[in-house]
């Protein structure tokens, strides 16, 4: 029986410093994942300013902008949120952003599905979701308090 | 893709990453939002021609020439100027949709029976005022205050620093000369030359603002994004001699802003000397009713003021200023125009969001279709009560011992009545910035016509009923055309029993035509 120290197995030492390796990649992944669901970046592209000035106003301004605007489930949530980032990118690059900016479709189901995630119990004996095909149908300040006079929410850029 | 746009789109990339988990410390301010700030160089009330601003700003130079822009038309209104009483010539003198027949009858005796018309692009305030012939251009003197040019260039505030009080009572047709397009509605009219900040040159709303204890110099941006406005799209008058300053302008708004509050104001603060209007304010005499009349002008501001959208805080600008992205930079639209011509209509879904254009559209022809024809019913009413005092006025049968004061009530009716509808008629929206503020004036003033009709025919013992029976249309016939050249032709004024009630003007050729003497 030859007497190897563990300290001398090349083996696990390539193992452990790839766990270390994963555990810090993984660690940074969900770091970066979670600044860029946060207000401060996603209003670091000026446009975005009505809509996160009217996130901070509001009753949800704890919350990250996309515990609303992504799936809350990781596997939906990482195509999603690459999908929304390159349009949203192209938009702000090589694109031509027409005024107003409207939710579209795939946008308005996902908020409406976090709202009943969050909301679930307040909603349990009703049949809240017959009438309207959007909560926000009703309580309509929570879109970004668009019935407000404009002077609330916009001003020109420089 | 070519590898200089790959890798160019790579470094945009990375340093949009950077940027962005750099930004990701700094979150948005709630702070009260800021505008931004410009050092032009240029002087403050004394380089106000638009040409001087079109340098710095091109963007919002290019959104303001499109002002220029004439043809559209949405159901009611549009920048087409036609003549609003003419319901009979196609596009671009008549519009049968949209006008109203009866105004040269009810203006008879004042200068809008000679013209009106539908109004149109700020670009073309100079041109259109020089070119009306509400103001006379067959003489040297335009009989009209130079008052009139309050609202069409901001020359006012050169103009105000040289004479003061004693610019109003001048001519209008001496200041003709000293104007070109460059000097109409623009720039200077709301903008602080030296810092572009929202500011008001308006003497007559300054002088409402100060009363009501505000400084003109520090209201809130939400406040001015109205204001602005209301320096020129209110009702106003000129001042009679004996009430402050002669024919300086003044907004009849000390006791609000409903019709009833405006009528109030006329009550006094005038010079009529007529059996039970003495001391009244009266813009003219009806000839045909022996009426002292009030005019209304575009009473926009008062009627958006109270309406569901201006009680609710949303501003003139919000609607017809939208912001919009020109060349990558986020603006205010500075074509003032009919939100209707947006096939989109997005100055509305910067609110309405969950609402299609063609529902939006739909909502305000609902209103606008209900306003318009109440309007020509309490315009039909209006002249049947002005033909109801003319005969009773002229009456020869025998007539009750209080004739007199009934004649007294049914003047004070028609002018009342006929005060409520043009409050509507003059207003630009159709009803649709005050829906129930314009169908229940219109309402007043049919009921306020018909107790004009009733005192008159009470005063003549119902004798004069059945010359009152029947379509107004065929008893008083709408006038298509009136001028201050056909009323120079007596031949002309055989052509309508209420021309009888006009003198025939001296003959004489034109005089002026726009900014030039021609004779």
């Amino acid at each position: 029986m030859s007497e190897v120290s563990p300290r001398k197995c090349p083996w696990l030492k390539i193992l452990l410093g790839g766990v270390a390796l994963g555990v810090l990649v993984l660690a940074g992944l969900a770091w970066g994942m979670r600044v860029t669901d946060a207000r401060p970046f996603c209003s670091s592209c000026h446009i975005m300013e009505q809509a996160a000035r009217t996130h901070k106003l509001s009753p949800h301004a704890k919350l990250a902008c996309n515990e609303c605007h992504a799936p809350a489930a990781l596997l939906s949530k990482l195509p999603f949120k690459a999908k929304e980032g390159a349009r949203d990118f192209y938009m702000n690059t090589l694109g031509d952003v027409d005024l107003p900016i409207v939710a579209g479709m795939a946008t308005k189901d996902v908020v409406n599905a976090n709202c009943k995630a969050c909301h679930f119990a307040t909603n349990e004996n009703v049949a809240s979701m017959d009438a309207k095909p959007y909560c926000v149908d009703c309580h309509r300040s929570a879109q970004h308090m668009r019935m407000k006079p404009i002077s609330t929410r916009m001003v020109a850029d420089e | 893709m070519n590898s200089r746009v790959f890798y160019t789109l790579i470094r945009l990339a990375v340093v949009c990453a950077a940027l962005g988990l750099a930004a990701g410390c700094d979150d948005v301010s709630t702070a009260e939002l800021k505008t931004p700030v410009y050092k032009t160089g240029l002087k403050d009330s004394d380089d106000n021609k638009t040409s001087a601003f079109r340098k710095d700003f091109p963007l919002q130079a290019a959104s303001y020439d499109r002002n220029n822009e004439s043809t559209f038309m949405s159901k009611y209104k549009g920048s087409v100027n036609f003549m609003k009483n003419d319901d009979v010539d196609p596009l671009p003198e008549g519009y049968k949709q949209g006008a109203q027949p009866y105004l040269k009858n009810l203006w008879l005796g004042y200068p809008f029976m000679y013209e009106y018309r539908e109004a149109r692009g700020h670009t073309y305030a100079i041109h259109d005022i020089l070119e009306i012939d509400r103001i006379n251009r067959y003489g040297e003197k335009g009989g009209m205050p130079a008052t009139c040019w309050n609202c069409k260039t901001p020359k006012m505030v050169q103009w105000i620093k040289q004479y003061g009080d004693d610019f109003w009572a001048k001519d209008f047709n001496q200041f003709r000369t000293e104007v070109t397009d460059d000097d109409s509605i623009g720039c200077a009219t709301c903008h602080n030359a030296e810092t572009m900040q929202l500011q008001l040159y308006s003497e007559p709303l300054k002088g409402y603002l100060k009363s009501v204890g505000k400084d003109p110099a520090k209201l809130p941006r939400s406040e001015m994004r109205s204001l602005v406005c209301a320096q020129c799209h209110v009702e106003y008058y000129f001042n009679d001699p004996g009430h402050g300053p002669t024919k300086r302008p003044v907004f009849p708004w000390k006791n609000g802003f409903t019709p009833e509050a405006i009528y109030s104001v006329y009550e006094d603060n005038g010079n009529v000397d007529m059996p039970g209007f003495k001391g009244k304010f009266a813009d003219w005499v009806h000839p045909v009713s022996q009426t002292p009349m009030l005019k209304m002008q575009h009473p926009d501001y008062e009627t958006w003021i109270d309406g569901p959208h201006g009680a609710a805080g949303v501003a003139c600008a919000d609607c017809h200023m939208p912001y919009q992205r020109e060349e990558g930079k986020k603006m205010s639209s500075h074509w003032w125009t009919s939100p209707l011509r947006d096939p989109e209509l997005r100055a509305c879904r910067q609110c309405h969001a969950d609402k299609t254009a063609a529902y939006l559209r739909g909502r305000i022809e609902y209103t606008q279709d209900k306003t318009y024809k109440q309007l020509l019913v309490a315009q039909e009413y209006s002249v049947r009560a002005h033909e109801a005092v003319r005969l009773a006025l002229e009456y020869t049968g025998e007539k009750p011992a209080d004739y007199d004061q009934l004649i007294i009530r049914a003047k004070e009716a028609v002018r009342k009545g006929q005060m409520f509808w043009d409050f509507v008629s003059a207003e630009n929206s159709v009803g649709f910035h005050n829906p129930a503020k314009a169908l229940d004036t219109l309402t007043s003033s049919i009921t306020l016509s018909q107790d004009a009709i009733n005192a008159a025919l009470k005063a003549t013992n119902y004798g004069i009923a059945p010359k009152l029976e029947g379509d107004i249309k065929q008893i008083v016939p709408p006038i298509l055309k009136m001028s201050r050249k056909l009323q120079q032709d007596p031949e002309y004024l055989k052509t309508h029993p209420w021309f009888a009630y006009l003198k025939p003007l001296p003959k004489a050729g034109q005089m002026w035509e726009g900014n030039k003497k021609i004779q």
